[in-house]
């Protein structure tokens, strides 16, 4: 039959506007999941060495926007920002030091961020995040695994990463010695997310 | 001679006083060090007394339990009463300070967050819960209970040397591994 590419016809045009509909709508269903951190209950912390000993400190203040879906992880993504000025390892004469310029830096730096756009999966509810961390004016890619249990309309996010402080300049003039302080720091999170 | 007996301290009780009380010099040596040096620096001086510390609390503990297992030495015959009542006080009272001055500093460090590591070899518990009015109190207490220790062992040390030099008897040899002079108390 020789009509032309494009009808004008009035059921070409339904079709064509059904068509259009359902892509949109399987675009939005594919999406990942929007979620909304609840602050008060949800927790970032992290833990140093020092002489020996291991300490722990939380950042009091920091935003998570979570997308994540374990059945969509192409359009998942993290990004947290930390307000450095939080932290809090329950000594005053610590935190002021942590603030210090030789080791964060609030004056110039005052926020930390993590961006993450790669997710796959490592088991059960268990995910590696391979994303960018932001300290000070260093970024470097540090990978996090987590775990995301999904229930009663809300979910935890919770999961570790592993970082060495002074590759992100967080540790001048002398803090560059890691002997007494360790280079090593643990993080940890515990996210309560609600639909958003 | 491991043990006491009646006339003598015995090689261990001697063992245990005499690293006490170079541990105790060096502990006061420490402390002043780190009053006045940058955070860097003084966190590792601190948790070098804090092990040290830790050391001397059980030594201490061993200590009494191996007391508690042995003969006391006698007290000299003819010892005015009022000097023993000041010896049986002032032994006590520094049997006592040796295990509760590192406790309190142990507590102290607790209250500030600052785990006590033994040589960086393994952590002990923390004591108390992080609380800034706390660790003022552990603080100063166990700052006096330091001074308590210094102002007893001097007595005690000038007391010793009392016996030795003014009334000549056995009372500081009992504590050195030298033989006695005999027919004395």
């Amino acid at each position: 039959m020789s009509t032309p590419t494009f009808s004008t016809s009035r059921s070409f045009t339904v079709r064509l506007i059904a068509a259009a509909s359902l892509t949109c709508a399987l675009g939005l269903a594919l999406a990942a999941t929007q979620w909304l951190m609840q602050p008060t209950q949800s927790k970032l912390s992290f833990i140093g060495v020092q002489a020996g000993a291991e300490f722990e400190g939380v950042f009091k203040k920091f935003t998570a926007d979570i997308k994540f879906d374990p059945k969509d992880l192409a359009t998942s993504r993290f990004d947290v920002k930390i307000d450095v000025a939080s932290v809090d390892t329950q000594d005053g004469e610590r935190d002021d030091t942590i603030k210090s310029a030789d080791l964060f830096d609030v004056k110039k730096f005052p926020s930390s961020r993590y961006v993450a756009d790669k997710f796959t999966a490592a088991g059960p509810n268990k995910f590696t995040a391979t994303g960018k961390l932001t300290i000070r004016d260093v970024t470097r890619d540090v990978p996090v695994e987590f775990t995301f249990e999904d229930k009663d309309g809300g979910a935890w996010l919770k999961g570790t990463a592993k970082i060495k402080r002074v590759a992100f300049g967080v540790g001048q003039g002398d803090w560059q010695d890691t002997s007494t302080v360790s280079d090593d720091v643990k993080i940890r999170f515990a996210l309560l997310l609600k639909k958003g | 001679m491991l043990k006491n007996t009646t006339q003598k301290y015995g090689g261990l009780a001697q063992l245990f006083h005499w690293v006490i009380v170079i541990l105790i010099i060096y502990q006061f040596y420490l402390a002043n060090k780190a009053e006045d040096l940058p955070v860097l620096k003084k966190i590792g001086v601190l948790a070098q007394h804090k092990s040290i510390g830790m050391t001397i609390f059980a030594l201490a503990l061993l200590r009494l339990a191996w007391r508690l297992m042995n003969p006391v030495p006698a007290v000299p015959a003819g010892m005015p009463r009022w000097q023993r009542i000041g010896a049986h006080f002032s032994h006590g009272a520094l049997y006592a300070l040796i295990m509760v001055t590192p406790l309190f500093g142990w507590m102290m460090s607790s209250a500030r967050n600052y785990s006590v590591s033994w040589f960086g070899v393994f952590t002990f518990p923390n004591l108390v819960k992080p609380d800034k009015a706390s660790y003022e109190f552990f603080l100063t207490t166990h700052h006096w209970l330091a001074y308590a220790i210094f102002a007893i062992a001097v007595l005690h040390a000038l007391a010793a040397l009392k016996h030795h030099f003014v009334d000549r008897d056995n009372v500081l040899r009992r504590m050195l591994p030298v033989k006695l002079k005999p027919g004395r108390p």
